[in-house]
């Protein structure tokens, strides 16, 4: 199929420095992809490139067969691609409604089927509408940062490390709720430090390593992989 | 006799110069090598020329002082002084961004002009301190001027030698790092704040002494010799232009901006009355306009930084 | 003394330069909390904002107050094009880059003034205006409009942050600003919306400070250190610690004279300021620190 995301030798870092040396992945429309690779890898730097929020030195990232390299945030997001980062991933001082609305910011008309949508997926937020995002739980807010990036109702989802921190219960919630997402038609992209886990569940995987590819394929294939199980599923 | 005139006027000048790069190098230490934002620059030179001037001119009642110490204690003392006002201010304010530094200082400067023009015990008020002595003052005008600049531009050798020296060392090493990456910095263990109040308080001290030099080059200092908002601006063009975090760019800066500065008051003064004030203001503008100019299109400055050390401050970061 | 001495000799002329801090202070609060710089110019652009109401006061024969809404909008577009024409170009660069810049403003703007108005000191209206009795508090028409314009003007910036799509995308960019740029809110809009808004209320702050002492062109420039004592106090990106913070600081400047020459007056707002900074940086209401 016509990959929905595509990174093409992509070169890029923060400073001077290149963290990023050449990295390829696709995902294809409704497919779970998931990122594993030890700390420091690059991996939440490859999903900020595709937002442009570091210097890209070389390749491209293309949306639907256009490229978006070097565009703008909020053009990106317009091309159907939201993201949620690793931290800093809700508005603390707005309430959990409010950071909803901001996930909508760019559309306009009715958007109560989008509202239901999300509390539909995430009932804990609904009770807890008017709270401040910053005063809620880890898994709370996790969940703050997804439905805020679901409300534009995109049509692929980063997720770095939605899991981090969090109990198995909520990991589990996690996990399902980007089935169901996954389910709707949203392909997901995401970066995870539970590598077994992510990769029992995720269509296909890429393993990083130092800024460049190690390994890819489906999810499977990789966790009955030696090399992979040597680097970090803890042999 | 024409010439005369003019090489008086030249060694005028270059008093001048030699005293704000003095000013012009302190501002170096904070803000070229530490990125440290001091916009009260002209409180300093003023606590520096007020405590030479108490120290060092004869009795006098009514105010405290003065004492009547050799010159070189009253430099001293001015430095000291200028860095026991710094101190408090880099330890309250370091722990932040260069904003909230900007703002005491602004504060402090303001402070001490309000010190100074109400204080008659301390500073004489709006009369101001006369009488301080100039070391080798006693030769004819040109023989002492001349003597002078002899004097300020060993001190300011010495001082360029110093900040040079320092610079190079592990010290300077470590502010670059502090400045150009606070987090790396604080990661290898660096003690961030403590390193930037030293360099604050160095800085402050080398602009105490500018004042001194000042004070004791005109013989007097009252409340209205400086204009603390055009001076603390003009140190800031000066090593702006000459280029930060360059010792020699932040002399010429004072070079360059202190000719063009003094060349258009005379342009300036040629006009007629009514016109002449508004030049003054037209000059300062142009001043300000030239700040803006630089930091847009040259912010490394005629003089940038050594290649190798970092970016200098105000470079894009990334 | 009695407690009517108080509040007619410290209380209400501290209210009164109190609010003209306060709606300085919010504007400094919402720059530093949105563009997340210092905005050194705050105080210039008011005396700007004032002299542009001297203008229109003396060019129409109109009040002051008349001249408000004008003046608010002129000095908004005022803000808005230097942001254009200077700090714009330094985004991508240290934020303290842009504060050096704003000092260069301030010099520009006040000869700018310096040499339209001249030096000396000017007033709106002449005249001494008596103060009203009321139960024995002794209050200036002209003070209470200082008082009741800032309260309208603070409620409706209020309301525009709360309930509005653009105000919403304020705050959010003051929250967390890569964040904003995820959801898809354009950075530059908000850039001009926030100096609409700042230039507007320094306009204000400006033409009251004018209204209730008078015109010159260091009026705005020896603002500058209460209004930022102001926003640190109250906490920096929150209005309502701003105005909390301003009243705070005029109450305390009047009372200082109390115990301090009426000179150290400006001392008052740098002690607050040092203090804050000590022992609590985040402010009374918990805002940021930078
Ligand atoms: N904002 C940043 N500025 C500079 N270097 C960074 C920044 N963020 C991450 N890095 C560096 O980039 C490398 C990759 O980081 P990251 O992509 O966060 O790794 P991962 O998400 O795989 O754990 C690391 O060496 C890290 O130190
Ligand atoms: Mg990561």
């Amino acid at each position: 199929m016509k990959p929905l995301l595509q990174m093409t030798d992509l070169h890029g870092g923060y400073g001077d420095a290149n963290i990023l040396h050449g990295v390829n992945l696709h995902v294809a429309p409704a497919e779970i992809v998931v990122i594993v690779g030890p700390n420091g890898a690059g991996k939440s730097t490859a999903m900020k490139a595709i937002f442009g929020l570091l210097k890209i030195r070389g390749g491209s990232v293309t949306v639907g067969g256009v490229d978006i390299t070097g565009w703008e945030p909020n053009r990106i997001v317009e091309a159907g691609v939201c993201y949620v980062p690793q931290v800093d991933n809700v508005f603390r001082e707005m309430t959990v409604h409010e950071n909803l609305e901001m996930g909508a910011f760019l559309r306009s008309g009715d958007l109560s089927a989008a509202y239901d949508r999300v509390y539909g997926l995430f009932p804990d937020l609904k009770e807890r509408r008017k709270a401040l995002a910053g005063n809620l739980s880890g898994g709370q807010r996790q969940m703050v940062a997804m439905g805020r990036a679901l409300m534009l109702e995109p049509k692929i989802l980063l997720l770095d490390e939605p899991t981090a921190g969090l109990s198995p219960k909520y990991m589990e919630q996690i996990f399902q709720i980007s089935r169901d997402v996954r389910d709707t038609g949203v392909a997901i992209l995401l970066v995870e430090q539970h590598a077994k886990q992510a990769l029992a569940f995720a269509d296909r995987g890429y393993v990083l390593a130092s800024g460049c590819n190690r390994h890819e394929g489906t999810g499977a294939d990789l966790l009955a992989d030696r090399d992979v199980a040597d680097m970090f599923l803890g042999g | 006799m024409e010439w005369i005139g003019f090489a008086n006027y030249a060694v005028f000048m270059a008093i001048f110069i030699c005293i704000y790069a003095l000013l012009s190098l302190g501002l170096n230490i904070q803000w070229g090598f530490t990125g440290l934002f001091n916009a009260g620059i002209a409180g300093f030179f003023a606590v520096g020329a007020y405590t030479s001037a108490v120290l060092t001119s004869p009795a006098a009642d009514g105010r405290l002082g003065g004492f009547d110490l050799p010159f070189w204690v009253g430099w001293i003392g001015a430095m000291v002084a200028a860095a026991l006002i710094a101190w408090p201010i880099g330890k309250i304010c370091l722990r932040f961004r260069s904003d909230y530094l900007a703002i005491a200082t602004i504060g402090v400067a303001e402070i001490i002009r309000l010190v100074i023009k109400s204080e008659d015990w301390l500073t004489n008020s709006a009369r101001g301190i006369t009488d301080i002595p100039r070391p080798l003052g006693d030769l004819s005008y040109t023989m002492s001027q001349l003597a002078y600049l002899g004097i300020v531009m060993a001190i300011l050798l010495v001082a360029y030698l110093m900040v040079e020296r320092q610079i190079a060392s592990p010290w300077g090493r470590m502010m670059r790092a502090i400045r150009d990456n606070e987090d790396a910095a604080r990661a290898m263990g660096k003690d961030v704040p403590y390193r930037r109040l030293e360099a604050f308080i160095f800085g402050s001290a080398l602009m105490g002494l500018g004042g001194a030099l000042f004070a004791h080059f005109n013989r007097s200092i009252t409340p209205e010799a400086i204009d603390p908002m055009v001076a603390t601006f003009l140190v800031w063009i000066m090593l702006i232009l000459g280029g930060s975090g360059n010792n020699r760019g932040a002399i010429l800066g004072v070079a360059v901006v202190w000719i063009i500065w003094s060349l258009s008051e005379i342009v300036t003064d040629q006009f007629p009355h009514e016109y002449a004030v508004k030049a003054k203001y037209l000059r300062i503008f142009l001043i300000g306009l030239m700040l803006q100019l630089v930091l847009r299109f040259r912010p490394e400055g005629l003089l940038p930084e050594a290649s190798g050390e970092r970016k200098p401050v105000g470079k894009p970061s990334d | 003394m009695g407690a009517l001495e108080i509040i007619n000799f410290y209380l209400v002329p501290g209210l009164v330069v109190g609010s003209i801090y306060a709606l300085g202070a919010v504007g400094i609060t919402l720059v530093f909390a949105i563009l997340r710089y210092a905005h050194l110019a705050h105080g210039d652009l008011a005396t700007l904002g004032a002299f542009l109401g001297l203008g229109l006061v003396t060019a129409l024969g109109i009040s002051p107050y008349l001249a408000l809404t004008a003046v608010m909008a002129l000095t908004a577009v005022v803000a808005v094009g230097i942001d254009r024409v200077f700090y714009d170009y330094l985004r991508e660069r240290p934020k303290i880059v842009t504060v050096m810049a704003s000092l260069g403003i301030a010099l520009m703007v006040r000869a700018i003034v310096q040499m339209v108005w001249g030096v000396d000191s000017q007033t709106y209206t002449r005249g001494i205006v008596r103060p009203e009795n009321w139960f024995g508090i002794r209050v200036r028409d002209r003070e209470l409009i200082t008082i009741v314009a800032m309260i309208v003007l603070v409620v409706a910036l209020q309301l525009f942050l709360q309930r509005s799509k653009w105000g919403k995308a304020m705050r959010a960019m003051s929250d967390n600003p890569d964040l904003a740029l995820l959801s898809g809110v354009d950075n530059g809009k908000v850039v001009t919306i926030t100096w609409v808004i700042v230039g507007g209320l320094c306009a204000a702050a400006g033409l009251f400070l004018g209204l209730n002492f008078e015109l010159k062109a260091m009026m705005g420039w020896s603002m500058l250190l209460p209004m930022f004592a102001a926003a640190i106090l109250g906490g920096v990106g929150r209005v309502e610690g701003a105005v909390l913070g301003g009243l705070i600081v005029g109450v305390a400047e009047e009372m200082s004279t109390l115990f301090l020459p009426t000179e150290y007056k400006a001392a008052t707002a740098f002690a607050i300021l040092l203090l804050m900074l000590l022992v609590r940086p985040t402010g009374l209401l918990r805002g940021k620190v930078l």
